[in-house]
């Protein structure tokens, strides 16, 4: 199993007066080459679960285990160093940085990784010819268009070949062609051996053929319907 | 590893530079005001640097001991019969009597330093010629000729005359000839200077015979200078013995008693510039929060945004103090530090032309570093830190 | 003297790094009032960011330090222009009780600092953070240097009265010992001296390639405390022989104006070497001493065997710009 959690449970501000559960008891397991949505309106904990399965920070208690390293009582350097080799983050409205170009924001993930320039380029060449964007890469990211913005977004999430790819809410603000060329490219990168996690409350994604499962998040733990 | 820890470093460094590009406005606006502010502080340190080092370059001329007598707490002239009880002294190479004073010109609202003295009784390279650009100096025999120096040929407005005459006290003219003139490279000391006969001071001044305003010692070994004043003193308990090094390290105590008050007032400066340094680094845009949050998903560690930010403002101050510099050396030698001119020289009336040269030593680029770098690293180190700590959770939506 | 420009600039870094080293004070005390390992409470999260704020600002203390240690000297440097009868560093150093011992503190500091940075990189290697609580205990300890350390140097240049008789370093050194002028280092004979510095020198690079090849707990604790010694005997060495060599002076004995741009910075490079190599040479024991400690035994090895790499290698470094003043002299014959 490259995810497993078992009992996770996410308090934010614990023991004080703000108190939040905001996940309780989840149990979830997605083997290597699945595609899985996880579905729910916001505020139902689907980020939080997100954010734990993508190492960004630890479970309040439980067991979570991500490519076979235990996440609990781990400090956020050592999540920060597992996260950089095995999760690929692709992000509500893509968080592209708009001034940087298109190659330099493929490449940001490798620069504390000590790989130098030649190397980033030609890691980054491959994955822009294989998403059709080689000719825009010196354009500033903010001048390029919606369709070719998702594909930089994904390009980034698999420059170090992580084997986990996490998407937040990632056709949330896409027209339904855009929303369908993403989820056939998360379909693409499935066949290739990825693990995909999708966070989503929109049909497109949910419903698509190339999906395994279906984990309904309702108030902080998993609705079996 | 080490390999992969200098490519990590050059890729911060990388992006530390595109970062500081991106905010060009930003950055350009603080680099401006720190390279005044270096600059400022540059300049004041070079130019008391090279104010020190001329002072000692003109020194060289002036006699290893110098004996003045005094009453009262107050100097008065001293008898030339002094110099025979000098005479058993070892090591003394020579006793030159001199008329040293000020003149105050009337007519033309001006002080004069005159000095006379028995030039031909001065040993050979204690002799003045060398500063001189032009002419000579009075022979022993020549009567009523001077050296002036190169503000007072402004002064007195000769333009091609040679003569020119000054009151006595009792209000008769004397006049002279100028037999030459000193070279500017000397101006500090030879600027408001006239050089003449030890019997035309004398008869300037109305000096009685007999007496001088001070005795030049000369010394053959410059090591033994401390012992043969200690000597002199000893056999005239009377007199003041100042010796050369002595008049450095007061020249030394005044440039740096200056310099340093000098600092104290561009400390004002420098502050209000860390202030500024703290206000813009704190001041954290939700871009750059975002910004911050994207790198740390990413998967930039904690410290690698801090040695981002550690890097903008190396490179900031570096490049501060390059052009901060750079200025102050262009604005000491070329302007002669006009904007300082005033603070440092206001002991004559006549303001010398300087033509100053500055060393570039390392110690001294580490003053100014400590000055201004280090508070500047200082200040930005927490704000830097505060934004390296954005938590990365705030980058995922919903 | 405080109306200087140096000793403005000394006292104002002084006062940079006390407020510095009060903010990681205050992280220190927190650190070990409030750390829980493993909790994601909103504390422990701040207390983790507040890690990397105070291994920061140790790191910009070992900066200052190394730059307020050579501003220190060369300070000393413009000092006995105006103290009659210094006529350089050293001079200005002894004219009043407080310059040497300020100068040893500051030299310590940058071992102190030095050691905390690689007790802090070591104990970030492991997930466990298992120095958290030696780390930050001995952060505690560094405030009262930090604190003696502006102190000193304040009493200095507060005592620093121009026209002060005080002896220059041809006297404190020179070979007229027998005056009252309490000589630094006297009574040891040149010979002696190259020996111990030769033998000590063998015995170090032996000792470094047999800890290469084995490692031995024992031998690197020697090793280090070889270092120690090395590093104290090489001051006393540079003072009374090879400084002469470098001034080419027989009577100017002085370890600091070496380096000044007449002997084209020479110093630096001299001890640019040393001090390192002293560091890293007696640091690998240290490292030692936390190898027990959970996940820290595979990086401390690694540590150790590049820390004594390294200290062999600025040795030879050490050497060689050490014997370069005498070798040239004995080719040239003192001409030139």
């Amino acid at each position: 199993m490259l995810i497993e959690l078992s009992g996770v449970s996410k308090i934010y501000n614990q023991g004080k007066a703000n108190e939040v559960k905001a996940l309780a008891d989840i149990d979830l397991e997605v083997e290597q080459g699945s595609m899985v949505c996880l579905k729910g309106p916001s505020g139902s904990g689907k980020s939080t679960l997100l954010a734990i399965i993508g190492c960004i920070f630890p479970p309040t208690s439980g067991r979570a285990a991500i490519a076979g390293r235990q996440l609990a009582r781990l400090p956020d350097r050592f999540l920060t160093l597992h996260r950089r080799e095995t999760i690929g983050f692709i992000f509500q409205r893509f968080n592209i940085l708009p001034e940087l170009t298109v190659l330099d924001n493929i490449t940001l993930p490798l620069l504390p990784l000590g790989v130098p320039p030649r190397e980033r380029r030609q890691r980054a060449e491959e994955l822009m010819e294989r998403f059709a964007i080689s000719h825009r890469a010196q354009f500033p990211a903010g001048q390029i268009s919606g369709g070719e913005l998702q594909r930089v977004a994904i390009a980034r999430a698999l420059i170090n070949s992580q084997p986990i790819i996490l998407a937040d809410e990632p056709t949330a603000h896409l027209d339904t062609v855009l929303s369908q060329e993403f989820m056939e490219i998360m379909q693409q990168l499935k066949t290739t051996g990825k693990t995909i996690v999708i966070a989503s409350h929109d049909p497109l994604a949910f419903e698509h053929p190339a999906i395994d499962r279906i984990v309904i998040i309702k108030d902080g733990s998993i609705h079996v319907p | 590893m080490a390999q992969r820890n200098l490519e990590k470093q050059l890729n911060i460094l990388d992006y530390a530079l595109s970062s500081l590009w991106r905010r060009r406005l930003k950055s350009l606006s603080l680099l401006l005001v720190f390279a005044a502010v270096i600059f400022l502080l540059a300049s004041f340190q070079m130019v008391t640097q090279a104010l020190t080092d001329k002072a000692r370059q003109v020194l060289v001329y002036t006699p290893e001991i110098t004996l003045q007598k005094m009453s009262v707490g107050r100097q008065e002239a001293i008898p030339l019969a002094y110099r025979e009880q000098l005479a058993g002294i070892f090591g003394i190479r020579r006793v030159v009597p001199r008329i040293w004073g000020y003149y105050f010109d009337e007519v033309r609202l001006a002080n004069y330093t005159v000095m006379g003295m028995e030039l031909g009784e001065m040993p050979e390279g204690a002799r003045l010629d060398t500063t001189l650009s032009g002419g000579a100096m009075p022979g022993t025999d020549e009567r009523g000729r001077v050296v002036i120096g190169q503000s007072i040929k402004k002064a007195l407005a000769l333009e091609g005359r040679t003569t020119f005459s000054l009151f006595r006290p009792d209000l008769s003219l004397t006049s002279f000839e100028v037999s030459g003139e000193f070279s500017p490279d000397t101006d500090i000391m030879t600027n408001d200077l006239i050089v003449m006969g030890l019997a035309e001071a004398r008869d300037l001044f109305a000096i009685p015979a007999g007496l001088v305003t001070d005795l030049c010692v000369y010394v053959a070994n410059p090591t033994e200078i401390e012992t043969i004043a200690k000597k002199i003193s000893a056999t005239l308990p009377s007199v003041r013995v100042l010796t050369r090094p002595q008049i450095q390290k007061t020249y030394q105590v005044v440039f740096g008693w200056r310099s340093g008050f000098g600092s104290i007032c561009l400390l004002t400066a420098l502050a209000a510039f860390v202030i500024l340094a703290w206000d813009k680094a704190s001041g954290l845009s939700p871009e750059e929060r975002r910004e911050i949050a994207i790198l740390k998903v990413l998967g930039w560690e904690t410290s690698d945004i801090l040695a981002v930010r550690f890097w903008e403002s190396v490179l900031v101050s570096g490049l501060a103090c390059l052009a901060g510099m750079t200025a102050a050396y262009i604005h000491v030698v070329y302007f002669a530090a006009a904007l300082f001119r005033p603070v440092l020289m206001g002991w004559s009336v006549l303001r010398p032309e300087l033509h100053l040269a500055p060393r570039i030593e390392v110690g001294n680029i580490l003053l100014i570093l400590a000055f201004t770098v280090l508070p500047y690293l200082a200040a930005t180190v927490i704000p830097a830190w505060r934004s390296a700590t954005v938590p990365a959770d705030s980058a995922l939506g919903g | 003297m405080f109306l200087n420009p140096w000793s403005l600039a000394l006292s104002l870094c002084s006062l940079v790094a006390l407020v510095l080293g009060a903010v990681a004070g205050r992280t220190a005390v927190r650190v070990l009032r409030f750390w829980e390992p493993g909790s994601d409470s909103n504390r422990q999260i701040r207390l983790e960011n507040e890690i990397w704020l105070s291994s920061t600002l140790v790191a910009y203390g070992l900066g200052f330090q190394i730059i307020t240690l050579i501003l220190f000297v060369l300070a000393a440097d413009q000092f006995c222009q105006v103290i009659v009868g210094a006529m350089c560093a050293t001079g200005a150093l002894l004219a009043n009780p407080y310059g040497m011992p300020a100068l040893l503190v500051k030299l310590v500091g940058i071992f102190f600092y030095g050691f905390w940075i690689l007790i802090h990189q070591l104990d970030i290697r492991s997930e466990h953070y298992p120095l958290v609580r030696i780390k930050y205990l001995a952060l505690l300890l560094l405030l009262p240097l930090l604190v003696l350390d502006a102190s000193l140097q304040t009493l200095y240049i507060a005592g620093i009265k121009p026209d002060i008789i005080t002896s220059c370093c041809a006297v404190v050194f020179g070979e007229s010992a027998g005056d009252a002028t309490g000589n630094l280092i006297t009574g040891l004979s040149q010979q002696g001296l190259l020996a111990a510095f030769l033998v000590s020198l063998a015995g170090l690079v032996l000792a470094g390639f047999s800890l290469l090849k084995r490692w031995r707990p024992w031998l690197a604790g020697l090793y280090a405390v070889g270092w120690l010694w090395f590093f104290g005997l090489s001051l006393v060495v540079i003072t009374s022989v090879i400084s002469s060599y470098v001034y080419a002076m027989p009577y100017h004995k002085c370890p600091f104006c070496m380096l000044k741009p007449e002997y084209y910075y020479f110093g630096f490079a001299l001890y640019g070497a040393l001090i390192p190599a002293a560091f890293f040479g007696a640091s690998a024991a240290l490292a030692g001493l936390v190898r027990g400690k959970a996940g820290l035994r595979g990086v401390v090895d690694r540590y150790q065997q590049l820390a004594i790499k390294i200290s062999l290698v600025l040795l030879l470094i050490f050497s060689g710009l050490s014997c370069y003043h005498y070798l040239k002299y004995l080719i040239s014959g003192g001409e030139g």
